[in-house]
């Protein structure tokens, strides 16, 4: 199934496993429920009932098959499956506002959570101790982290805030890995080193993300603008204002294309053009509409002009997809490199998988099919 | 006629370094009253073909005069700058308007 309606509320962020079999998501409350695909059909598999708020953040480490969950309770727990158990470990932030997302590191061996507390809490697991311990960055951070993408070397981490900004920390963990070797962001990286830091736009940064090599990071503000900066031209940063409402999510596909939704409810592609340094919006992806060009009853007319005052004839539904603002979108297969399908969850409750048509050189997306 | 084209693409630069500029208010008060002339200036048939002349900061930056217009109508303004907005709304989509919301630099 292309697209699935699995509430009625509002999805408020999901996570998938490795072979795309099951998706944990938060369904506007305290608990995160993860389904499983069953032939056509999602069966709810598991209930995870630890935190005391909403589930801000989920995210699936692949590898390891463990889930780390993050919440307005100030909280964040690690899942581990022990038999058909999830089994939660608490994790201190020493946080005082919620936290509001969080991402495993490519290693798995770290995970970051940013908060309201204007800061981001970067945790590991200490064997001696055989618990999590976390470390802060703070500086320069003047608002609500509500972003984070980590960079393939597992030390760089882009974060998005309300503060308006999209930032380079580094958050190298002695004590887990190795030294980092210099990237084009530059080659000093101790803990809570800011690499990179891009002026102002005047929208929060909703969402943020680091192409697949890590040499590029784009992100998306609520000034209805998308962003991306190249460690490869000196960290300059392409600008585009774009004619929609603003975007929540965005995720890189190619190293050259991105795929963004938000509150206009449907995806659309942006293409970056390295030589001139230029973003361009690349095309919008829509639900083909249905043959409802028949013309309206005198019944009708009378009703529309009765209910809406208008004696228009055009429809004032949605046509998209998604019948409300979309507000995550994460890549299934493929990678960020060369991404065939992709998925989004919005405030309507629904899912849907997208398809990623190469053709000749440009890419072009395909509708899924429904029903 | 084309003086007051050109009178009218002289007033439109002045307005747009005065917005660039942290400016004072007075001047901001100034421009914002040239504008709306300059908007006023043009025929309802000519509205499309000048928001069409903009590039996308300018009609932003349309945009911004048109609401800030809006905010302190006189006799006849809302209905010359509606038919600005209606243009500018085409040309630059809702996206301009969600700039006018949350510039931090105001016109």
């Amino acid at each position: 199934m292309a697209y699935h309606s699995f509430l009625l509320e509002p999805i408020s962020c999901h996570a998938w496993n490795k072979d795309r079999t099951q998706i944990a998501l938060c369904p506007n409350n305290h608990e995160v429920h993860i389904y499983r695909k069953d032939g056509a059909k999602w069966s709810k598999v598991h209930e995870l009932k630890e935190h005391n708020g909403q589930v801000t953040g989920i995210d699936w480490a692949p590898e390891s098959n463990r889930l780390v969950t993050c919440g307005t309770d100030r909280n964040a727990y690690v899942w581990t499956l022990k038999g058909n158990v999830w089994k939660p470990t608490l994790v201190i932030l020493r946080i005082n506002r919620a936290a509001r997302c969080v991402k495993w590191s490519p290693k798995e061996n770290k995970f970051a959570v940013g908060s309201g507390s204007r800061l981001i809490s970067i945790c590991y697991f200490e064997q001696e101790n055989d618990w999590w311990v976390c470390k802060h960055i703070k500086k320069p951070i003047r608002s609500t982290v509500l972003s984070l993408d980590w960079h393939p070397n597992n030390v760089l981490l882009a974060a998005g805030s309300c503060d308006f900004k999209c930032r380079i920390f580094s958050a190298y963990i002695k004590e887990v890995e190795e030294r980092p070797s210099p990237t084009p962001w530059g080659s000093k990286m101790p803990f809570g080193e800011l690499m990179f830091e891009s002026s102002s736009s005047c929208g929060w940064v909703h969402s943020i993300c680091f192409s697949a090599s890590g040499a590029r990071v784009a992100w998306v503000s609520h000034d209805s603008t998308l962003c991306l900066a190249d460690a490869n031209k000196k960290m300059a940063v392409a600008t585009l204002c774009t004619e929609t409402l603003p975007l929540l999510a965005v995720t890189f596909i190619t190293e050259n294309s991105l795929v963004a939704a938000g509150h206009d409810c449907y995806p659309m592609l942006f293409t970056y053009e390295e030589s001139q340094g230029t973003l361009t919006f690349g095309g919008k992806l829509d639900v083909p509409k249905q043959s409802s060009q028949r013309g309206l009853t005198a019944r009708e007319r009378f009703q529309n002009l009765d209910k809406k005052a208008s004696s228009d004839t055009t429809n004032a539904t949605l046509d998209t997809l998604h019948k409300n603002s979309i507000s995550q979108i994460s890549v299934l297969a493929g990678g960020k490199a060369n991404c065939s399908q992709f998925c989004t969850t919005g405030m309507d409750g629904g899912m849907s998988i997208w398809d990623v048509k190469v053709r000749r050189p440009r890419s072009a997306l395909v509708p899924p099919r429904l029903g | 006629p084309s003086s007051e084209r050109a009178a009218a693409h002289q007033a439109w630069a002045r307005c747009q370094r005065c917005w660039s500029s942290r400016s004072p208010s007075s001047w901001q008060e100034q421009a914002q009253g040239t504008m709306l002339k300059v908007l006023t200036a043009f025929k309802s048939s000519e509205i499309e073909q000048a928001v069409n002349s903009l590039d996308r900061n300018g009609v932003d930056l349309l945009m911004k005069y048109i609401y800030k217009g809006f905010e302190k109508p006189t006799e006849n303004s809302s209905a010359i700058l509606l038919q600005w907005h209606e243009k500018a709304l085409a040309a630059g989509g809702l996206g301009s308007i969600v700039r006018v919301l949350t510039a931090r630099k105001t016109v």
